[in-house]
């Protein structure tokens, strides 16, 4: 079932996580990450087609597969919802907690209790919890918790799941497992899945679409790879890594670091105005030995080694500014650098924003 | 170093004290229980079977001793599940939901704690009594308020009024609305959200509440004493053992007055019951 909203605004009288005119259309089966910073708005707009939250101006609009359910509260809406801190209903056990849902239909609606057994037995196995049905929510695990709650979110087959930060409260470690089981769930059930995160590295790993909201507003909205190739505004590309900033001066479809002139292919039509360039760091490039004319030189501040990756800071020689640089430990160690030398820096895949932008 | 020749074993903890100090402490806070709980709970059982455990039963048997249980029954006995409807829907409402006096009436729910007992008495007098705003026409109605049942239950509720919402508040306030919310999502109309999710999360903060409400519904008296009228076999327990003992009958009081003491004694045994029973369920939750 596709979700989609219109003109969507709601503001609160206290906190900042409003929506301005949000538009968003998600299409059948897909899995979408609404990725923001705290604040942002993506909470709301997720409790608002969850039913939770209703949007404050007259025209905004919630459409299920086409049809208009804007003013459906929560229990009318059939969309399942999972939230970040699990919400499990605590008195009951997890078998119980899983059949709510069944349990709580319209009599002539309500499956018998070898059906609910059945269904709840399905979805215990589907989130690998067979063994723990009679175990309280309190005897479980965070990771455990929160899949119980998306298999009580799923008991009652719903075209839509919403999921507030799924893995917000968890360990790094539990977190990297539940991302990949979620991705394999959801090519199993193709249920349209909208789930909100402040972190990057998770929404581009687990989504097929993502959309980035900055106060309110829907920033970008693409693959992982195209918002992360092509990131729309200065806001999504430092949103989404780790970034340099290099002060220049755009001529020709390059951009000018001091002496050095690096492409900049998008920049082709406007000459001679002050830019900041923006270059992550495994985009930097270092040498001892200058390698073509647009490289510059630096210093090396200090470096450090994490796993597969060394980070070395930098300081340019010219100007002072310091940037960080992201290697390969072989490429380091081939390196050798030493504090305090000078090495010749390279860019690639710098990008300029026409517009002014302060990080 | 004059620090090292302290033994370890003392300092247990920063907040330890000196020996000294820690026995004065301990026996202060002895005498004082000794003095004014214990002594004065030994000396009501003690007067009333004074004159042995047959004319003990006797006295609580006389007619007005009987109709003041029954009467102080019927007071709680309305008083207390009203109060605890009322409790639920104002802790709920005042929880969950923002709304225009929200502050407004989380402040007035204390009322009763600050206003004197017989302060509330005289102005339900001031309302429903004979020269009161209601009362004449009450009257003209056939119905008596003040110096009859009525009037005591009223005085009842008002005394009683805050204790199941106090308790309920905070607790619905730190539970947050998202399993409600959960329930909601899945399908839930709003009666099976309450019976099957709220009312199971705050059972045992109620049952303190209606503990603690029905405690203070047994034992009031300023309230009770100034609508009842001090009609013959129109008192509550409270009220009687006044009476009784005003009329120099200390056996026949002190009778009454052990079944209350009895009564406290088991709300205090049960209180702690549900305290402990509570405190395990919050637990529980923080965990979650």
């Amino acid at each position: 079932m596709s979700v989609e909203v219109r003109n969507i605004s709601k503001k609160f009288e206290r906190d900042t996580s409003a929506l301005d005119d949000v538009s968003l259309k998600i299409e059948s089966g897909e899995l979408v990450a609404l990725l923001g910073p705290s604040g942002s708005g993506k909470t709301t707009l997720l409790r608002i087609i969850g039913g939770l939250e209703f949007p404050d101006n007259p025209g905004a609009q919630v459409l299920f597969h086409g049809s208009d359910v804007t003013g459906l509260p929560a229990h009318k809406r059939e969309a399942g919802f999972a939230f970040q801190h699990y919400a499990l209903f605590r008195h009951l056990t997890v078998f119980e907690n899983i059949a709510f849902g069944l349990r709580v239909r319209p009599f002539w609606k309500r499956p018998r209790e070898a059906q609910i057994r059945e269904r709840v037995g399905i979805l215990l196995k589907l989130i690998q919890l067979e063994g723990l049905a009679k175990r309280f929510p309190s005897q479980l695990s965070g990771g455990q918790r929160q899949r119980v709650a998306l298999a009580r979110a799923l008991a009652l087959e719903p075209k839509v799941l919403l999921l507030d930060e799924p893995f917000g409260a968890l360990d790094a470690k539990v977190r990297k497992e539940l991302r990949l089981w979620l991705r394999t769930l959801h090519e199993e059930l193709h249920v349209t899945t909208l789930f909100v995160t402040h972190d990057q590295e998770e929404a581009l790993e687990v989504a097929g679409r993502v959309a980035i909201l900055r106060e309110g507003k829907i920033e970008q909205i693409g693959t992982p790879e195209e918002i992360y190739d092509h990131p729309a505004t200065p806001f999504v590309y430092d949103f989404l890594g780790n970034v340099n900033l290099f002060k220049g001066r755009v001529r020709d479809g390059a951009v000018q670091i001091g002496d050095s002139k690096f492409a900049a292919p998008e920049m082709s039509g406007d000459n001679g105005f002050l830019a900041t360039a923006f270059v992550r760091p495994h985009d930097v490039s270092v040498t001892r030995e200058p390698a073509g004319p647009p490289a510059f030189a630096a210093s090396i501040l200090r470096f450090h080694v994490i796993g597969p990756l060394a980070e070395l800071e930098l300081k340019r020689t010219d100007s002072n500014e310091t940037f960080t640089a992201q290697l390969s430990k072989e490429r380091f160690h081939e390196l050798n650098p030493h504090p305090g030398e000078r090495v010749f820096v390279e860019l690639h895949n710098v990008k300029v924003f026409p517009e002014d932008y302060s990080i | 170093m004059t620090a090292s020749t302290i033994p370890v074993a003392v300092r247990r903890s920063a907040t330890t004290e000196p020996a000294l100090v820690r026995w004065v402490l301990i026996a202060v806070a002895l005498l004082f229980m000794a003095l004014f709980l214990v002594i004065p709970l030994v000396a009501v059982f003690a007067q009333a079977f004074s004159k042995g455990i047959g004319y003990y039963f006797h006295t609580l048997a006389a007619p007005n001793t009987l109709s003041a249980i029954k009467n102080t029954s019927i007071a709680a006995g309305i008083s207390v599940p009203l109060n605890c409807i009322f409790g639920v829907a104002a802790a709920w409402a005042i929880a969950k939901f923002d709304f225009f006096g929200k502050n407004i009436l989380t402040t007035l729910i204390d009322i009763p704690f600050c206003v004197s007992p017989v302060i509330a008495g005289f102005v339900f007098v001031l309302v429903f009594g004979r020269q009161g705003w209601f009362g004449p026409w009450l009257l003209e109605h056939g119905i008596r308020v003040i110096f009859a049942m009525p009037g005591i239950v009223l005085a009842t509720m008002f005394v009683t009024f805050p204790f199941v919402a106090r308790e309920l508040i905070p607790l619905m306030q730190s539970q947050g609305r998202s399993v409600e919310e959960a329930a909601r999502t899945l399908g839930a109309r709003g009666w099976q959200m309450f019976w099957r999710v709220t009312l199971p999360n705050i059972k045992w903060g109620l049952l303190y509440g209606v503990i603690l409400c029905n405690a203070r519904a047994l034992g009031e008296f300023g309230a009770v004493s100034v609508v009842s009228g001090h009609i013959e076999g129109a008192n509550t327990m409270t009220l009687e053992v006044q009476a009784l003992f005003e009329n120099y009958d200390q056996t026949g009081a002190f009778a009454l007055a052990s079944v209350l003491t009895f009564l406290a004694l088991m709300t205090i045994v049960l209180k702690e019951w549900v305290e402990r029973k509570g405190t395990a369920g919050f637990s529980k939750r923080t965990t979650l």
